[in-house]
């Protein structure tokens, strides 16, 4: 199941989804300069499911933020969708539209507005994105359902549990059909349980939907079954991670 | 979908609890809009309603009310003489506080020629003009007697004749109308002290002066003298007759001082008034500056509860648009519900404040436009405060 249309995408011919190529980002000048993400380089396809592991301050965040698309790195090449958005400076691209329609983010404190229902919630993801109210209504409906909410539509978050929240958080995540979802710690605020039923979805929503999902977390039980694993030190991708071992 | 209205809805009873409190305090800025106008009304109320040309008063005096001019009650017929006059009225004004209706108050006595004279009770909304020399009374409805009620005044009993309604005082306190000689004698007759005093005092006089004790006594009631002071004469001009002129006249010959009714006005407006315009002016002000002050830190606040949501719309792509909108509009259902909650309580209670306060819709409307820009102008603090807020403030724990 997939919702909406992408614009951007050609899915006859296989291209990265996200190419980063000898990325470096540097806080501060001089003898205090210091090199968060030292030559990143990597591809993320369709539907693959990427995990990005790494002890704090190793530049995890830093990298999330680069391909975010807020924050500007210091150099190197940033592609998404086949669309170089950074070389060496930003291409001059609308990256508020571009992360609009493209990117989906799930947050580890799941981040739902909080004066807004499980639908607005969604809806509003969708009404950024110019979709009309009505519309926005329906597809949030249909996204609850395909998520096995919809009996907590017009509930508000404080009234869902950590679990639904996540739920909903990836529903607002998947509105806007996005090519790419970038997950910051998704599970860190659930039990163990909750927290493998919200990667069981990341993962059938990539099998699905073809959608690239770029995974940050620290708890390696969560990401069985990815695709690539990348472990960050000191701001360098050091190595690929073999995903069955490192799980097993 | 309107998300300031959804975070309103949501949190309906501390917007509520809000609207009052910004909305007492805006109520408190049109009370003081109406104070300060009824201030003005009041001042002038007495000078505006007594139908004369000139006010004339003891020389070098600043008028019967803002300070005290004594004259002769004979003053009136040498007035009378000038030409130009029409009529001449002997007028007494003077505030008392007496036990009038059951309870101690504030008024003020004027006293007029009850025949025919200036300076009466204009429009009277039940009863009769007072028709008799002596004790009859015409009374503000604030006072709080009734037609046909009698009331101690000094040594005598005074009957109500006739109500008026807002007739009052430069300080707001009602009116009471007696005729010139009970006036006088509410205001002039002493207390018997005092007259024991004065008695004394003659007697001593007249025994330095080498009469007896005997003779001083017999002379006493020669000595008494009457109440026939006056406070000033109010004059009508005759028909053509030239303003200048007759107050030359009067100055000249009779070395009074006169003054026109614009003149009362100014005497009035730039004197008593003045320092009382400039207070309740600067409290109107400062009010207006807090309020403004509360609606920025209540929408400043309003938005730092809100940063995470902020964070995370524009990390999901929001417009600056819609993050302003969101904290504009709650600013404006501040704004304008407040100030409508401050209308309806200003409405329901101006009438009960001891102090008349004249409400004027184009004040209102300008106090509403003020609080209105006000508040938008103050959320920019907010508005700032939320454009700035970077979208990685989303991410994270």
């Amino acid at each position: 199941m997939r919702f909406g249309r992408r614009p951007h995408l050609h899915l006859e011919v296989e291209v990265s989804i996200v190419h980063v190529e000898g990325v470096r980002k540097v806080f501060g000048q001089g003898d205090l300069a210091v090199e968060a993400l030292r030559q990143v380089s990597f591809s993320v396809e369709p539907g693959e499911l990427m995990a990005l592991l790494g002890p704090s301050g190793s530049g995890k965040s830093t990298l999330l933020l680069c391909i975010s698309l807020i924050q500007e790195p210091t150099s190197g090449l940033i592609m998404m969708n086949g669309q170089k958005i950074y070389d060496n400076g930003w291409t001059g691209i609308d990256v508020r539209r571009f992360r609009r329609e493209n990117i989906g983010f799930i947050f580890q404190a799941h981040n739902l507005i909080p004066f807004l229902n499980a639908r607005d919630n969604i809806g509003i993801a969708l009404e950024i994105n110019g979709i009309k109210p009505k519309a926005a209504r329906k597809r949030a409906l249909e996204l609850l359902d395909y998520l096995e909410l919809s009996h907590r539509a017009t509930a508000l978050p404080a009234t869902l549990s950590g679990g639904e929240q996540q739920r909903v958080a990836i529903g607002r995540a998947l509105a806007n059909s996005p090519s790419i979802i970038l997950a910051d710690e998704p599970t860190a605020a659930l039990d163990t349980s909750r927290g493998t039923k919200v990667m069981e979805l990341l993962k059938r929503i990539a099998r699905e939907q073809r959608t690239a999902v770029i995974t940050v977390t620290h708890d390696i039980r969560m990401i069985e079954g990815f695709d690539t694993i990348y472990h960050l030190a000191d701001g360098a991708l050091v190595a690929d991670v073999d995903p069955s071992a490192s799980h097993g | 979908m309107d998300l300031a209205i959804k975070d309103v809805q949501r949190h309906v009873g501390k917007f509520v609890a809000t609207i009052i409190g910004v909305g007492l305090l805006m109520a408190i800025v049109l009370i003081m809009n109406g104070i300060y106008q009824g201030n003005t009304s009041d001042g002038v109320w007495l000078i505006d309603n007594t139908a004369t040309d000139l006010w004339v008063v003891e020389h070098g005096r600043g008028g019967p009310f803002n300070e005290q001019s004594r004259m002769a009650e004979e003053s009136r017929e040498s007035v009378a003489a000038i030409p130009g006059v029409a009529k001449a009225s002997p007028f007494i004004t003077y505030t008392v506080q007496r036990d009038v209706a059951g309870r101690e108050q504030h008024f003020t006595i004027i006293g007029y020629d009850v025949f025919g004279g200036l300076g009466g009770p204009g429009r009277i909304v039940a009863g009769r003009p007072i028709a008799q020399a002596h004790y009859e009374a015409v009374a503000d409805m604030k006072i709080g007697l009734k037609l046909g009620d009698t009331f101690r005044l000094g040594v005598h009993d005074y009957t109500v004749v006739g109500l008026t309604r807002k007739t009052v005082d430069a300080a707001g306190n009602p009116l009471l109308y007696l005729s010139l000689p009970d006036a006088q004698e509410v205001l002039f007759d002493q207390d018997n002290r005092a007259l024991e005093r004065t008695r004394l005092a003659e007697t001593q006089r007249l025994i330095r002066a080498g009469y007896t004790s005997s003779e001083a006594g017999r002379m006493l009631p020669l000595l008494a003298g009457g109440s026939g002071t006056i406070n000033a004469v109010l004059v009508k001009l005759q028909p053509g007759a030239e303003q200048q002129f007759v107050t030359e006249q009067i100055e000249r010959w009779l070395y009074f001082s006169v003054y026109t009714t614009q003149q009362e006005r100014s005497l009035m407006l730039e004197g008593r008034l003045k320092k009382m315009g400039a207070v309740l002016g600067l409290f109107r002000l400062l009010l207006v500056i807090v309020s403004l002050v509360i609606i920025a830190l209540l929408v400043y606040v309003l938005t730092v509860e809100k940063i995470r949501s902020i964070a995370t719309l524009k990390l999901i792509g929001a417009s600056n648009k819609v993050i302003v909108r969101l904290i504009l509009e709650q600013s404006i259902v501040l704004t304008v519900s407040s100030f409508l909650f401050a209308w309806v309580v200003v409405q329901f209670t101006y009438e009960n404040f001891p102090r008349t306060v004249v409400l004027l819709p184009h004040e209102t409307v300008a106090s509403f436009l003020i609080f209105f820009i006000g508040g938008m102008v103050s959320s920019l603090v907010g508005i700032v405060h939320a454009l700035r807020t970077p979208p990685s403030l989303a991410l994270g724990g």
